[in-house]
């Protein structure tokens, strides 16, 4: 595609803020919200397992609910955390997002409600499981194939949106012009580099439910070393799998000796000789983390470079810079965003250690974390309103 | 300037493309309305519980809460990201301007929906895991959080209206943009119906309820007609306020049918209202099967009619009157350095400077006429009106009925002279005007 054509589908109104704000951000979000996604399909996929074992196998009958319901409320946040990434890539990278979106509308709207069909579904096996032992089997699985399914067409969003020289011919072949929106591209290796990654994902996940649940006293110690057990087989043999997926990625598009990539296999070396000795699942866990970032950040570097090539840099983005607004989000993020999901984590992980009812107003940082979230919303608010009513006296009188 | 920033276009054959946005919207609205108005509730009922040590508010918070965990939250968070995608696809320099002037509202709202999610779960799971105390602050926070998220997405969609004054246009500031002179009214106006959903809804709970503790079930569906009552009342409250504060394009289209509008809305008020007093003077009355069947009314006679409206009334614009539907920026805007495209296109043609018009169309000849005539089509009538004889959604069958080549022609003309201010003032050079009126005549409408 020329680059001036792809210049001119830069918003002509710019960018509020430096882009690589926007950058930095979207890799940091886009690894967040991978991070749900793959535990998702991880629990959903080793539940359903589960069901086959449950009746018979006692430490798979108190799994089996619990990875249901990891799989129910990871959906959830894969959702909220996705709508970041979507926002910021559309900011610096407005020409690739709308291209393909138009180019695929069709796909855009299964898309929707191939996902609300899946997570109904999904509740659905929650509640057949929930009334019987090893129930569900057959809607867990067509729940879960969908969710596979929305899960390649988001690929199909990802790389589509990477080939900005074949978009005419996407569009156009021919000279004749497509508007259907049936637009589909996959590339295998990197789909299924992204997919494996479940595995250790989900093994690791294990690896901390154990840990986690290993001071709580009605859970037995055999339960609590069959779950550590399984979830490092899981995260080895995953780990293992993922990483050969990923060098084939690497060296089918010439970035195998890039430093970015060099480092993302070290930390992979790392992850699964923490995985393997298990230790402290919690270290390997922010070790996962940091992997995760390298991960978003090769994506965003393939891309950056691929773009940059055809003489578009993000970089080069005009800027008009938006100071209000920017205050406010960060603002936001970091005091309320900060306290308040530290008070909604606090508690969860102190309900979670309790066996019976947990008396926040008797723990100190519970009822500080509540008092302070809840002051700094009330304050949010009052502020919003003066704000607001200022900028309308000023414009209007 | 020889080309423009217009995208591929997505025709979605008989509707158009712009429904599908519509009709994810509606469903979302509806999902996202009631769990605002549950957030608002829940807090209510939380205080009482607490204040009043009534523990048997608690079971019904539960399952109110995981009623809207399944079908609010799960339908209103994707149909909430679904309303981005296929806006996307349809509309695509619309969600681009508001993305680019409010990314960082947008990302502060996301701040507020993490915390709602995360909240809602703690919320209905923690009821009896947690002591009451903890819980209602629990609740209280997630309230304000629902209503967060309302208060930053109103600011964007008021804005698609239009800001109402001339300071955007000149500070390019996006609290300019945000707080328009429809922002307050608007956001009100919709309190007041999430307010009326969570009684709405929750008359379908209380009376799933009956049962378990038929007294508890009674006394909570006169609750929610109270409820009910309230919001309904200030729904129409701001409504009239609301309305004062549109542009002319938006009167010159809601006068179209305005006396059937102004119909349905009486009969709808007077019916709920009375639903709402039935609820207060005789609960036993309200069964489960009633109050599903009034949530499947406000749905189809409320929600939908009243979303399509609001959407015709931005028309020709679909942000902040400076981006048409048909995705031509009509003008300038100085604060952002924005220039108006519609010289250019009356000039060059809007086939030359689409960068997507495949090269064999650029130019017209008598062979490509009737394709560049329905590229044209497609590309500056297809996001507001269906083109086949048998479209469905805004049809020009029944705008052009009957109409040969220079009968459409003259409407071309008309529209492109700006005569009708809810059509998008765009000229054409001559040989396009031609190719696009011969191929709208070659349909026999």
């Amino acid at each position: 595609m020329d680059t001036s054509v792809l210049l001119t589908l830069r918003d002509p109104a710019g960018i509020p803020f430096y882009p690589v704000v926007f950058q930095a951000l979207y890799i940091l979000t886009w690894a967040l919200h991978a991070a749900f996604v793959l535990l998702a399909l991880g629990a959903m996929g080793l539940s359903l397992y589960g069901t086959f074992k449950q009746k018979e196998d006692p430490h798979w009958k108190i799994m089996t609910p619990h990875l249901i319901q990891t799989g129910k409320l990871s959906v959830s946040l894969l959702i909220v955390l996705g709508v970041a990434p979507l926002l910021f890539t559309q900011v610096i990278y407005d020409p690739n997002w709308y291209t393909t979106n138009a180019l695929s509308g069709m796909w855009v709207f299964i898309f929707i409600y191939l996902l609300i069909a899946a997570y109904m579904l999904y509740y659905w096996y929650y509640y057949a499981n929930k009334a019987k032992d090893g129930g569900g089997k057959m809607i867990g699985t067509i729940s879960f194939a969908l969710f596979v399914f929305a899960g390649v067409l988001m690929h199909n969003f990802a790389v589509t949106s990477i080939m900005p020289n074949e978009w005419m011919n996407m569009y156009a072949p021919n000279g004749v012009v497509d508007n259907s929106g049936w637009t589909f591209n996959v590339e295998f290796i990197r789909l299924i580099f992204l997919v494996s990654l479940a595995v250790p994902v989900v093994g690791i996940f294990l690896q901390n439910y154990s840990r986690f649940l290993s001071t709580r006293e009605d859970f037995s110690k055999e339960f609590i070393a069959y779950t550590a057990s399984l979830g490092t087989k899981l995260g080895m043999v995953g780990l293992i799998i993922s990483a050969v997926a990923f060098v084939a990625w690497m060296m089918q598009i010439g970035y195998l000796m890039h430093p970015v990539i060099i480092a993302t296999i070290v930390g992979v070396l790392i992850l699964l000789f923490l995985v393997a000795t298990n230790r402290n699942s919690y270290i390997t866990t922010g070790v996962l983390v940091v992997v995760a970032l390298l991960i978003s950040g090769v994506r965003e570097l393939t891309r950056y470079d691929l773009m940059a090539n055809l003489g578009y840099n993000i970089y080069d983005y005009p800027v008009n810079l938006e100071i209000p607004t920017i205050v406010m989000f960060l603002l936001t993020f970091l005091i309320m965003g900060g306290v308040g999901i530290a008070f909604l984590l606090t508690l969860a992980w102190k309900v979670g250690k309790s066996e019976g009812v947990f008396d926040g107003s008797k723990d100190a940082a519970v009822t500080r974390l509540g008092t302070y979230t809840l002051a700094i919303m009330s304050l949010w608010m009052v502020t919003f309103f003066g704000w607001g009513m200022s900028i309308l006296f000023k414009n209007i009188l | 300037m020889d080309i423009i920033g217009q995208f591929p276009l997505f025709y979605f054959p008989e509707y158009g493309s712009a429904w599908i946005m519509g009709v994810t919207g509606t469903i979302h609205i509806l999902a996202s309305h009631t769990s605002v108005g549950a957030a608002m509730l829940f807090a209510f009922l939380a205080y009482k519980a607490y204040k009043e040590n009534r523990t048997d508010l608690y079971s019904y918070m539960k399952r109110y809460g995981m009623f809207i965990l399944i079908f609010a939250y799960v339908i209103g968070s994707i149909t909430g990201t679904g309303i981005w995608y296929t806006a996307t696809a349809a509309s695509p320099r619309g969600i681009s301007a508001l993305i680019h002037n409010f990314v960082w509202v947008w990302a502060t709202e996301w701040v507020f929906f993490v915390y709602e999610v995360i909240g809602v779960f703690a919320v209905v799971y923690f009821i009896d895991k947690i002591d009451k105390k903890t819980h209602l602050k629990l609740t209280f926070t997630f309230a304000i959080a629902s209503v967060g998220t309302l208060a930053l997405i109103i600011g964007i969609i008021s804005f698609m209206m239009w800001p109402g004054t001339e300071a955007y246009y000149t500070t390019g500031s996006a609290s300019d943009a945000f707080f328009g002179i429809n922002t307050f009214p608007h956001m009100f106006l919709r309190v007041g119906f999430m307010i009326m959903m969570s009684g709405i809804i929750g008359m379908v709970i209380s009376s799933s309820m009956r049962k378990e503790n038929e007294a508890l079930s009674n006394e909570l569906t006169r609750k929610m007609g109270f409820v009910s009552l309230l919001g309904g009342f200030i729904t129409l409250f701001f409504f009239m306020w609301y309305m004062g504060t549109l542009p002319e394009n938006a009167h010159a289209v809601f006068n179209v049918t305005k006396e059937s509008i102004i119909q349905n809305r009486i009969i709808l008020a007077i019916l709920f209202s009375l639903y709402f007093l039935l609820a207060i003077v005789r609960p036993k009355t309200i069964n489960t099967v009633l109050a599903s069947s009034m949530v499947v009314i406000i749905l189809i006679a409320g929600l939908w009619p009243g979303e399509k409206l609001r959407e015709s009334m931005r028309k020709p614009y679909v942000a902040g009157q400076y981006i048409y539907s048909n995705q031509i920026v009509s003008r300038d805007v100085p604060g952002k350095r924005i220039k108006g495209e519609l010289p250019v296109i009356a000039e060059k043609g809007l086939l030359q400077v689409n960068p997507f018009v495949p090269e064999n169309l650029k130019v017209i000849t008598a062979e490509n006429k009737h394709e560049a005539g329905k590229l044209l089509a497609r590309l500056a009538c297809s996001n507001c009106h269906s083109l086949e004889k048998t479209g469905v959604y805004r049809p020009l069958k029944e705008r052009l009925t009957g109409m040969d080549k220079e009968s459409i022609k003259a409407i071309l003309y008309a529209i492109g002279a700006g005569g009708m201010n809810y059509m998008p003032a765009l000229q054409l050079p001559e040989d396009e005007y031609d190719a696009l009126a011969e191929y709208l005549a070659s349909q026999k409408y």
